[in-house]
């Protein structure tokens, strides 16, 4: 189901992190697979900006790259990450080891897909807490960490005294979910970043982690990135979505743009996919063929095998980024001749 | 708590099911040295009668008194009765009397004579292989693929398939006969020198350790470092670890309570696991040293036909297995929270 | 079996494998190495008989195009002694880890079908089996009983079934809830072919490895009972070269060292080869862990 609600419009456009032509590479038995293909991409402060596409489109590893913690045998092999924060141009990437440690939480904090395994599962909720604000804050007391973390987790609804003290799997898979948010918020962050937030999760876990996130998305106003292939999920969160197809960034634009006026066919076969608001057992439009072979890129454009509308030119070249007005972006060769409408909800 | 739930919480407690199981293993070891020595076609209480018998020419009552009273078992009772006297003496520490290693001894004071050597050595080497495994594994897993891991793990693989009693006859042969160090390489100290808290002795212990020490941390440590390193390994590809490092922890940390802990975990088990083996895998090794522990206590109580002194040797290799197995259990369930539950 | 079966499974089961190992180097290397082992234990005796004449003039000899490894305590050679022990050696290490797989297969297949009461009895037993140590029991047995060649295989493959049965059971419960059983269940296909087809391919590359890897165990234990004396020393075998070695003297005279050293590195590498054959198998036939890696 798909209801867009009102954003309230963005009046300063400044951003808070700028990526830059980023690369990051697997080296596999089989190669090296690129799984972000220089992707530029600008966040701006208070926006929630989704960034959406297939598994294995490279948009996980992009949130990872965002703390330089992507796990081996991944690399970031160019480009930078760029966050303005009080006034300071910093480059992630150039950070000295020990400043990255410290900038990391503080500024961005990330939610994991699995909540099952996000957690140490021989430490106490407790001590998980805890130790991640004395690593940033040697002199902070118990008390005050106590305070900060019960207020949290009131906020993500669940009862302190007795999370607290448990161990992750005495929890279940929503209130571990809820941990992970309360974590993420525990320093603060400027930026938080959510991969995959409510996947792991049945229906009903779904609905009250949403309520959650839309609960602190308008109390504490902070910059959000959803990593999703949840298309309702923006639907009902986003300011602005991102669409990534084999490493690349194919469209880009606010919320209105990409569901109603989408200008790249794998969009608009996106958009077709998600069940209407008008009938219940109306066909979906599943995407023909399967996502690309990350270690083996079609030449020219990766989506023209499956796209209906490729010509001669889309096998041969990959098209470039252009804006199409100030806030809306596509990499399609035929975004000028092609109409694609969807039809209103 | 009524009666009733008390009851039913003891009996449904995890400890009291592994203790009431390990009870019965005892139980189950104690009736296979009884077959072995009562029902055997050649059981040693008739090959000690007939020795007596041919040997200081008594007459076959007089010998099976003396058997009686050796071996605690009254051949003339029926089988099941003779069977449950044996457990309950064995229960009751009752071992009967040496036959020929030390005549007239209880076997438990003979057996206990022994014990320590054997518990100091291994489990001093135990712990030390445990050590540098577990190290060397977990280094070799953060360098996974570079040449330190590659040799370290090429090592392991060789030395842990080697029987370690081999590796000691090497040892003997290169280091103890080429360099004339073979007399620190027989026995647990020097002959003349009487056992006592005082340095030279002290010394003298250790020097004796060296040789059987390097044999057992050679043909073991392989085995733990392969195994951490592959904990290691899968344990730092889990989410948790990743989170740990976005959460902005110090590497340090990382290592110890997100990584170590958890590799170190099922590694535990394997320790107490090998802590009860202490007794039952020594008998070769120190049969190449001459250490005077339990190994040499058996191969000397098979050679001397002292039957009563073999029949302890080999209950106690058993118990303590069965004893560390359950102190293995209690172990994890204390130091894995996702074991630690009451029923 | 039809003819067309028949080279089906020639195909599934020899040449497959044969074919996948030889990409792997250290395997190769170690199946080269035991190949030398078996033609060493069958043919050996023909190509190099056993020196059984004492020539007390050339007693510890060192190693010389006459005598490739020397000569023994009474001028014997040493290298015709080395093909001669190995017979012994891998006689009793082939039937002791056949006599394991043989009974760890069955008791581990009824235990993990069957179930129930046949289960947990199976199961106890194991347990029993695997918590006595091994080699004390068996030098207790050597001393009441006449352990010969067979007996001693015997004895070690009735002592070495419980972890692999554990392992076997473990694995056909695992399969047994597996989607292409269940297909095969579903699709009336029959028990033999569920056994034939689907479990045994599946189980087999796990026994296979496993009765080379109990081939080392059984090594350990044979060699180590000869060493301590309690096995008859019925012929010639590294075992008894190694108690002799040592009995005669090996452990006060430098020049006794190539008759210990032999046997010892005939096991060593036999060990060696037998193990990282194993290993490069495993790694052959179980897909998993070939990505791993």
């Amino acid at each position: 189901m798909i209801e867009l609600e009102t954003k309230g419009t963005l009046t300063v456009n400044e951003p808070v992190i700028s990526i830059d032509n980023l690369t990051v590479e697997y080296v596999s038995p089989r190669g090296v697979i690129k799984a972000v293909r220089g992707v530029s991409l600008k966040v701006y402060r208070g926006e929630t900006l989704f960034i959406v596409g297939e598994s294995g489109s490279g948009k996980s590893t992009l949130g990872l790259a965002m703390l330089n913690i992507v796990p081996r045998p991944g690399r970031i092999a160019g480009g930078s990450i760029t966050y303005h924060i009080d006034g300071r141009n910093v480059n992630i990437l150039d950070l000295p080891l020990e400043d990255q440690r410290a900038f990391r939480w503080k500024n961005v904090a990330m939610v994991f897909q699995s909540a099952l395994n996000s957690l140490n599962p021989v430490l106490r909720i407790w001590d998980q807490m805890y130790d991640t604000i004395e690593s940033h804050d040697k002199h902070i007391s118990r008390e005050e960490v106590y305070e900060k973390v019960r207020r949290l987790l009131y906020l993500v609804r669940l009862d302190p005294d007795r999370v607290l003290k448990a161990y992750p799997h005495q929890l279940s898979g929503g209130m571990r979910q809820r941990v992970m948010i309360a974590l993420a918020l525990l320093l603060d962050p400027k930026v938080l970043i959510l991969d995959e937030p409510t996947t792991a999760l049945d229906l009903l876990t779904q609905k009250s982690i949403m309520e959650v996130l839309k609960n602190i998305k308008k109390e504490l106003g902070l910059t959000m990135i959803f990593i999703t292939h949840d298309l309702s999920l923006a639907a009902e969160l986003a300011d602005r979505v991102a669409v990534m197809y084999a490493g690349k960034l194919v469209e880009l634009g606010d919320v209105y743009d990409i569901f109603y006026r989408p200008r790249h066919p794998y969009t608009f076969a996106l958009m077709k996919t998600v069940p209407k608001l008008t009938s219940i057992d109306e066909e979906l439009y599943p995407i023909p063929g399967s996502p690309p072979d990350m270690a083996n890129l079609p030449p020219g454009c990766k989506f023209h095998p499956r796209c209906p509308y490729a010509t001669r030119a889309c096998s041969d070249v990959e098209p470039s980024e252009e804006w199409l007005t100030p806030s809306h972006l596509v990499a399609c060769h035929r975004h000028r001749d092609l109409s694609l409408r969807v039809e209103a909800r | 708590m009524s009666l009733k739930n008390l009851l039913r919480a003891v009996l449904g407690n995890y400890l009291f099911k592994r203790a009431l199981r390990a009870f019965g293993i005892i139980v189950a070891a104690s009736t296979i040295t009884f077959f072995i020595i009562r029902l055997m076609p050649s059981n040693p209480i008739e090959i000690f009668i007939n020795q007596m018998m041919s040997a200081y020419g008594m007459s076959y009552e007089d010998a099976k008194a003396m058997a009686l009273a050796l071996f605690t078992i009254d051949l003339d009772k029926p089988l099941h009765e003779q069977y449950f006297e044996y457990v309950t003496n064995i229960i009751r520490g009752n071992l009967g009397t040496s036959i020929s290693i030390s005549p007239g001894t209880p076997v438990m004071n003979v057996v206990t004579a022994f014990l320590p050597w054997t518990l100091f050595s291994v489990s001093i080497s135990l712990f030390s292989s445990f050590l540098l495994g577990i190290t060397l594994g977990m280094i070799a897993a953060y360098r996974r693929g570079g040449i330190f891991d590659r040799v370290v793990s090429t090592v392991a693989a060789v030395t842990s398939a080697i029987p370690g009693y081999l590796l000691g006859i090497l040892i003997v042969v290169f280091i103890g006969v080429r360099f004339g160090l073979i007399n620190y390489m027989r026995g647990a100290y020097s002959a003349g020198l009487t056992p006592g808290f005082n340095l030279p002795f002290i010394v003298d212990v250790f020097l004796h350790l060296a040789a059987p020490f390097t044999t057992y941390v050679l043909s073991t440590w392989g085995g733990w470092m392969l195994s951490m390193k592959a904990n290691t390994v899968a344990v730092l590809g889990e989410d948790y670890v990743t989170v740990a490092r976005a959460k902005g922890l110090p590497e340090g940390r990382i290592r110890t309570q997100y990584v170590g802990r958890n590799a170190m975990l099922p590694l535990f088990t394997s320790l107490a696991i090998s802590l009860g083996f202490i007794f039952g895998g020594s008998t070769l090794i120190e049969n190449v040293f001459v250490y005077r522990g339990v190994g040499r206590l058996l191969w000397s109580s098979i050679n001397a036909r002292d039957y009563t002194v073999m029949q302890a040797v080999f209950l106690i290799i058993t118990i303590s297995v069965v004893v560390s197995n359950f102190l293995a259990d209690l172990i994890y369930s204390l130091i894995d929270p996702r074991v630690r539950v009451g029923g | 079996m039809s003819l067309k079966n028949l080279r089906e499974a020639t195909r599934i089961y020899l040449v497959d494998p044969l074919k996948l190992i030889s990409r792997k180097k250290s395997g190769l290397v170690a199946l080269f190495g035991l190949l030398i082992y078996i033609i060493m234990a069958l043919f050996g005796p023909y190509l190099v008989p056993l020196d059984i004449t004492p020539k007390p003039g050339k007693r510890y000899l060192p190693p010389s195009l006459e005598h490739p490894l020397g000569t023994d305590f009474e001028g014997k050679d040493i290298f015709s002694q080395i093909v001669n022990g190995a017979w012994d050696v891998l006689y009793v290490a082939f039937l002791a880890s056949s006599f394991t797989i043989l009974i760890a297969t069955l008791l581990g297949s009824i235990s993990g079908f069957k179930g129930g009461f046949v289960d947990s009895i199976i199961m106890a037993v194991d347990e029993i089996l695997l918590t006595i140590p091994q080699f004390p029991l068996l030098v207790v047995l050597a001393a009441l009983v006449r352990l010969d060649n067979f007996t001693l295989a015997l004895v070690l493959g009735v002592l070495s079934w419980p972890a692999l049965a554990r392992a076997i059971r473990a694995q056909i419960l695992s399969l047994k809830e597996r989607d292409f059983i269940e297909a095969a269940r579903a699709l009336g296909l029959g028990l033999k072919h569920i056994i034939f087809v689907e479990m045994i391919p599946n189980l087999l590359p796990y026994i296979v490895v496993s009765w080379i890897l109990s081939m080392t165990g059984a090594i350990y234990s044979q060699v180590g009972l000869v060493f301590l004396g309690f096995v008859p020393f019925t012929s010639h075998n590294w075992g008894v070269m190694i108690n002799l070695a040592w009995t005669w003297g090996a452990i006060y005279h430098k020049d006794s060292v190539w008759y210990i050293i032999s046997p010892i590195f005939a096991i060593i590498f036999f060990q060696l080869c037998t193990i990282s054959f194993a290993s490069s198998l495993e790694e052959i036939l179980n897909p998993r862990l070939r990505e791993v890696r």
